[in-house]
Order: C-alpha cells, then structure tokens, then sequence
C-alpha cells in the first residue's frame, strides 16, 4: 500500500540522517553553559568589616575562589541577596540590599549593610559573631527595586529612611560609574548625626558635585549644614522637574507621609515606586497559637507567637522551611494554609494564589491556631 | 513507597500526563523543581500587574460547536476552565514588502481582501480547506493507530513527504498569499520551505477550525487548577524538588533529588526535553540519543517584554489584539534577518482587547516578543548582562513604537524582560529557545511521530514542548495525554 510505503520509507531516511551524526553526548550552547555557571548559592568569605554606626556595619563580601562558585552573579542597583546562617544548628536566612557598587560584582565582591534589630537573631549574631575571614553563604541577586531607565524619568527622588539608604548607596555607584545616565538626588532621613549610615561616603560623593547628591535630615537633632526634622514638601520642591521618578525604601510611615508630599506634586503613580524593606507587624494582644506543619513524611506540632512570623517559628522549632527575600515578594517560601487565619504583611500574591490558599510564611502572622502545608 | 509513576516536571505536559494517570488510578508523584508548577505557563506579578508568561492563545479548544481536543480532554478529566473567545483582529506589517494589512471579522473578509491583493487567492483557499480537514483527519486515524483506514485520505499520502511551502504551490495558491497565510509560521517555529506540509496543515485546520481561545483568568490560575483536579484524584506534588539523576534498576526507576532524596517508580516521564535529560540526569550513555540530539537544529529563542500601561487601549490606540511585524513575508528569507540583533521581526500581544479583566481598569498590558536564530548571546558576559538586556528591551519597544506608529514609553509602569537566559534558567529549555528542537525536513512531528516506537526507551517518556507533537500549549498538553495513553495501553496488554 502506497501510504504504508511512503510511512516505512520516512522513518528509514529519518533512522539514516540521525545515525550519520556524532555518538558522543551534545555539547552545550553558550548560554546552556551560561546558565549551568549560575548558582543559586555563592561561597563567599568575609573580607572587610566596617563600622559605619555603633549599631551598623558593612560587611564586604569576596567569592571564595577555592570554591565551587569562584566569581559572583552581576546585579542591578537596588537588588538584595539572602544570607544563609546556621545560628546554634539551626539554619536561618535574611535578606539585605546590595549597598556596593554593581561594578564590584565583576571582581567578585558584593557590601551589605547591617542595622542591629533589638532582639534581632541574625543580625545580632552577624555584628557581634562574624569576623573577617569567616566563609558566608549567600543567594543570588533578587529583586525588582531600582533604577529603571526604559521606565524612569531622567530625575530621580530617593527617599531613604534610617537602614533603607542601603540600595541607593549602590545606586549612587552605578550612576557614578555611567552605568545610568539620570541624575539622583537622595533624600536621607535619620535619628542622628550619629546614626548617619556612610557619612564619609556621602561626603565624598558630595563633594564631587556630579549627577548625585545627598540631602540628610536629622529627625531628632539640631546640627549646623544639615536640615532638621521629617522631609517636608518644602525640602523636596527645589529638586522636583517637570518629570520624576521616585524611589522609597525605609519604613511603612514614612510611605504613607511622603504620598501625601508627592500628591501635591502631582507625581503619577507609575512613576513612584517603593521597596518592601520591613515586615513590621504589631498585634493588640501578645499571645500564642499552635502551629501544626504537615511536611511530605511527618507532622510537627509547634507555637507561634502572634508577633513572630510562622517562618520564624518554624526555624525556631528547627523545621527547615524554605524563604529567599523574607519581605514576602519572591514567593520561595509559598505553602498551603490549611486551616486558621494568619496576618499577611505586604505580601506579593496573585489573585490564583490567595483563591488557592496560598501564604508566603515569611510574612504570615497567625490570628488563630494554624495547620500548614510543607513540603519538605 | 514505591509509585506506579513519577513525572519530572510539572509544565503542561507532565500536569497532563499527571491527570490522566490519576484519573485511571494510578499512583503518581509529580517533582517539580520551582514552587509553582506550570512552567513557562506561569504569571508574573510586578505591581498592580499580572503578566502571563506565555499562554495568550489556548489553541485546539474549540467552541460548543466545533469541540477541539483540549476541550474534550478538560471535560473528561472534570476541569472548569473559563475560557474566552478570540476574533481575528490581527495587523500584519512586513518592511520589505510594504505589507500593512489588518485580518479583522471573519476568515471570509479576510480571503476576500486576499483575492482583491493577489487574483487567484479565493478559489485556491476555498480547495485547500478539505485537504486540510482531510489530513487532520488522517492524522486523527493514524493516532488511534488505524493505519490502514490513510487510504482514505489520499491527500494524506500525497503531501505526506512534502513540506508546506511545497505543497501550497501545488494546490495553486499565489505565492504572495502562501507568504501572507504562512505567517503562522513564526507560532511553530519554522520556515514553511522546511515545516513539514502536515505539521502545517494540522496547525491550520485548528486556527481556522477549532478557533484559539483566551484563558477568562490568568496563566496560573488554569495551572492551579490541574494540579489542584490531579491532587483530588489522589495524585502527589512535591516542590522545589529539583531531580539531579535518573537510575534504571531494571525492575526499577529511581529519581534522585538534588539534596539526595529518592523515589522509586515502574515509569518515569519527564516533562523536559530528550537532551536535557541524556545530558544531564541519566549516566548510560545511549549513542542513538547523542545522534538524534546531534542531528537536531535548536530552534529560536528570543527576547520578550512585558509592559505594564498606564492607559487604556483606547487612549493608546493599540486597536489590534496582535500585532506581527517581518522584515520579509517569506518566512525563508525572514529567517536569515533574524541572524542580528535586529528587533524586525517581532509578535505583540494586547490581552486587554479579548479580555476586560487583563489588567486593572484604565490600563493595558502590551507583551513585545521578538525571535532571535543565531549564537548573538556569545557577547553576553556578567559584566554586560544587564546593560545588553536593556538596550535589547529598548531597542524592540522603540522598534514597535516607530512601525505601528504608538507612543509606548511614556506610558511604562511596570516592565518585566526576559531573555533566553532567563527561560533556560527557569524551565531548562535548551538554549532558552521557545520551541524546542525546530521541527524541520526528517523531524516534524509527523516523523517523530511515525518513529516513536522504534525509538522509545523502557520505562522513561517524554512528554511537553520539546516532545513529539512539538512546542504550543495544545500539543504539550496533547503529548502528555497521547503518552499516557500508550503506557496505559502497555500495562493492559501486559497483564
């Protein structure tokens, strides 16, 4: 039959073309082997500890050549990565912002910025336990914060409060460097002359006189070349053009009073755009609820304190839940809420995520005592 | 616990292959390496914007009265899916050809504007619809295996060695139309002068068919709902679980995971490309594998935009719901411009004109793909990663900008690029390429088809994009229920 043929024929001369080739494995494209070379993980070791407050230090960070991850990932102005600790056996991450120079990634080196949070367990042990020399776990550069410059107006407003002035330091590099072409002024609120985070940077920077500038004002003191209390419409009027684009990272407040700046601005919506930076969330009533993980092989009863994430509690009870950002945006951490109420604090869901009971339990706070699916 | 089943994957084909073993009782686990499952069938999230990553147009469903296959298969395995319908509202513009033309209302409109450009175009189309449902037809028959019933379909075995371009000549179309017909071509993958006449002819008799549907809602909310349908009939997810090795113990199928965890199954089915797998998860060497991946030609990867507005269509003026721009009609000649990181060939997308709900109220979603079909990204290194992607992503937007005439960029709130990089990085698609090996001359799916027994391995499939039928949501989906099947088929005659 004449389509029976034809058919034996086809996989004939198929069989002949493919059995003309190489029998060795196929080698990889360039961008297979790009992609291979990427890690999820960098080795690195600690190289320079700087005290830029008495509560916060720079930690230079420099790919731990003897390694399997020799150089490190390049990143984008504003991205942070995750550190991963094991404080007393049990594994913990948190996430900052890049506080270097982008240009710095090429050699190998990546600067995060660490404020001592009261009771905080990572970043106390990171001041008070890490030294130079010591090998550090990090994540790949992550994030969507930063300067974008398809979107961005040629003037940028930054608007830094107290540690959130990390990603715009990076920021003021990259632009320095000629990796963006905009002009950037950093509007930096904070407690103190004392609490000024990178003073000598800041001054140097300044003193250039180039497309960055810094303008700090002291929230809670009085001193000669500074301004002095909350950023008012008045500080900000003299840098706003006729087209800008904004740039927030610090605490929820400040979001909320520097809208009500930039509405008299008439600075549109799509030209503002903020960092989740802090997980702040405060019940009425302190208390405590059961929290039951089922995980693929076994179930854990544990408590959750209602001010303490479930993530939180679950490294406590040294469960090894997954989480990369910890401000609720990457979705790494995303399981299945079974049963109870949790308090989600700025978390990045999409609408098929919450209709499928979905929670990111880095920024989930229970309300009720609370079943959890992980699958781990 | 041992399972009858384990799937490496959970993209379209592994959550179809998934559903049809649960729901004949199977015991199945699926691993699936990200935290969602879908693979590039996902949505991003940038603000008050939900991006799809990928499916805009479900094809192969069909409406009530013209039930294409996926719709059969959803109502089968019980899915309630929200489907919305499509119109022809596509601008086609090709720069050498100074083509600029708007295919709107019904197919017929269009074939008559055909016939007004190039004499000849009516008649010829009207005679090649019955040979293309004659050879979806055969290919129906061939898939149920009723090899002898092709000698009804003569036009099967006519073209069954041609390729499209060919065959469009024999069947009398003008050649000017053959270009402006074939621009589908750039949804498969290949130059009609190497797309197999069948594979070209299946694609067509859906298009016109068994029209393309959008989703009502977003790419993972129809992703959630498998998987959610296939945990009801008992089958296992796990997440983040990343498969670092496939073993065969001969009574056997071990699956490794990255952090050393393993499960053990009769079949395995990975919803990953062949040389993915043979590269990278199995020791044994198979020297018939390495020839066939030898022989392959990687198919195009490219450059994709996703652009949150902060306007309406309207007000933007993007009255089209695609929009294709070609340096040249001839999907030959095409092909060659797209050797440079030219942004002339480009597919645009605006959900908002299908479906109200893309995006909140007076704001657009504007997706810019462009295809790329050479080893340009050799340059690409970390110091410059970002600055290429950039000027990349700018370059395409000013591009749409000027050939359609509509002011963009001032208009960006939220912007997502994602480059070949990012795609393998994400669902490990060799290349970062979209399509998976180009279906071309002896593998079209129509010759992987009809070699697929001879060339099967014991105990592990392949199902998804980059499997038999070939990239495209519907034939993913279609691959991973075609297989099953013929496993399901396997155990029976077994007993």
């Amino acid at each position: 039959m004449e389509t029976v043929d034809k058919i034996e024929k086809m996989a004939k001369e198929r069989k002949e073309i493919i059995e003309s080739f190489s029998r060795k494995k196929p080698e990889n494209t360039y961008i297979d082997e790009y992609v291979e070379g990427l890690s999820s993980i960098y080795h690195t070791i600690i190289t320079d500890i700087k005290e830029e407050t008495k509560d916060v230090k720079t930690f230079t960070l420099q790919a731990d050549k003897t390694s399997s991850t020799p150089s490190l990932a390049p990143f984008n102005a504003g991205q942070y990565i995750t550190i991963h600790v094991n404080i007393d056996d049990v594994p913990t991450t948190r996430a900052y912002s890049l506080s270097s120079d982008p240009d710095l990634a090429s050699k190998g080196i990546y600067k995060i910025t660490i404020k001592r949070v009261p009771n905080g367990l990572v970043s106390n042990y990171m001041l008070d336990e890490m030294h130079v020399g010591d090998k550090l776990d990090v994540s790949a550069p992550a994030g969507d914060f930063g300067y974008n410059p398809i979107r961005d107006e040629e003037n940028v407003i930054a608007i830094a409060g107290g540690s959130g002035i990390t990603p715009f330091m990076s920021l003021a590099y990259a632009i320095l460097d000629g990796i963006y072409d905009c002009n950037l002024t950093v509007f930096y609120s904070v407690r103190t002359y004392d609490d000024i985070i990178f003073k000598d940077e800041i001054e140097e920077i300044n003193k250039k006189k180039k497309k960055v500038k810094f303008v700090i004002t002291l929230t809670r003191e009085e001193k000669d070349n500074y301004l002095h209390g909350h950023l008012t419409k008045e500080m900000i009027e003299p840098f706003i053009k006729e087209f800008n684009t904004v740039l927030m990272c610090g605490p929820k407040e400040l979001y909320r009073s520097m809208n009500e700046i930039l509405n008299e601005f008439n600075i549109p919506r799509k030209s503002v755009h903020y960092e989740n930076f802090f997980v702040e969330y405060i019940p009425e009533e302190k208390t405590t609820y059961k929290l039951k993980v089922v995980m693929k092989d076994k179930v854990e009863e544990i408590t959750c304190k209602n001010d303490e994430t479930l993530l939180v509690a679950m490294e406590r009870a040294g469960i090894k839940a997954p989480s990369l950002c910890r401000v609720g945006e990457c979705g790494y951490c995303r399981s299945i809420l079974l049963e109870g109420k949790v308090k989600m604090i700025g978390a990045s869901l999409k609408k098929a995520e919450t209709e499928n009971d979905y929670i990111h339990p880095c920024v989930s706070f229970p309300d009720s005592d609370i079943i959890l699916k992980l699958d781990i | 616990m041992n399972y009858d089943y384990i799937i490496v994957g959970a993209g379209i084909g592994g959550l179809s292959a998934s559903l049809n073993l649960a729901f004949n009782k199977k015991k199945v686990l699926i691993l699936e390496k990200n935290s969602l499952p879908g693979g590039l069938v996902t949505t991003i999230k940038r603000g008050r914007f939900e991006f799809d990553a990928s499916l805009y147009d479900l094809m192969d469903y069909g409406s009530e009265e013209h039930v294409g296959s996926l719709q059969r298969l959803f109502k089968k395995f019980n899915l309630d899916i929200d489907v919305l319908p499509i119109p022809y509202n596509i601008r086609i513009k090709s720069l050498d050809d100074k083509f600029d033309e708007v295919i709107k209302g019904d197919i017929d409109d269009w074939i008559l504007r055909l016939e007004e450009l190039y004499s000849g175009s009516m008649s010829t189309f009207r005679s090649l619809l019955p040979v293309l449902k004659e050879i979806d037809e055969a290919l129906n028959a061939l898939k149920k295996g009723k090899k002898n019933a092709l000698k009804d379909f003569p036009n099967f075995t006519k073209y069954l060695d041609k390729n499209a371009y060919d065959a469009l000549v024999d069947l009398n179309l003008p050649t000017e139309t053959i270009h402006v017909l074939g621009y589908l071509w750039i949804e498969i993958g290949s130059p009609l002068n190497k797309l197999s006449f069948i594979d070209f002819a299946e694609f067509m008799y859906k298009y016109i068919f068994k029209r393309p549907v959008a989703l009502s809602n977003k790419n993972i909310d129809f992703i959630l709902k498998l998987a959610k349908r296939f945990q009801e009939l008992d089958g296992k997810i796990y997440y983040r679980s990343c498969v670092s090795e496939i073993k065969d113990l001969g009574e056997m199928q071990e699956v490794i995971l990255k952090d050393g965890t393993s499960y053990k199954a009769k079949e395995v089915i990975c919803d990953l490309s062949e040389r993915y797998v043979f590269k990278n998860l199995i020791k044994k060497d198979y020297p018939f594998v390495n020839q066939k991946e030898n022989a392959r030609t990687l198919s195009m990867n490219g450059l994709v935009v996703y652009l949150g507005l902060n306007k309406s269509y309207q007000d933007l003026k993007l009255y089209n719901y695609r929009y294709y721009e070609f340096q040249n009609l001839n999907s030959a000649a095409n092909m060659k411009s797209m050797k440079e990181f030219y942004h002339h060939t480009i597919e645009a997308i605006v959900p908002n004109i299908v479906n109200e709900k893309a995006s909140p109220k007076n704001t657009t979603i504007l997706v810019l793909k462009t295809l790329y079909n050479d080893v340009l990204w050799n340059k690409i290194n970390a110091s410059n990663y970002y600055q290429i992607k950039n000027d990349l992503a700018n370059g395409l937007i000013e591009e749409f900008e000027s050939t359609f005439n509509i002011d963009i960029k001032e208009y960006i709130e939220e912007m997502v690029v994602a480059t070949p990089f990012t795609f393998e990085r994400f669902t490990n698609n060799i290349n970062g390429s979209f399509f998976g090996p180009m279906r071309l001359g002896y593998d079209n799916s129509i010759h992987r088809f009809i070699s697929y027994e001879e060339e099967r391995i014991p105990h592990l499939s392949f199902v998804g994009s980059s499997s038999l039928f070939g990239s495209g949501v519907d034939n993913a989906f279609y691959s991973g229920y075609y297989i099953t099947e013929k496993l399901l088929e396997d155990e029976r005659r077994n007993d």
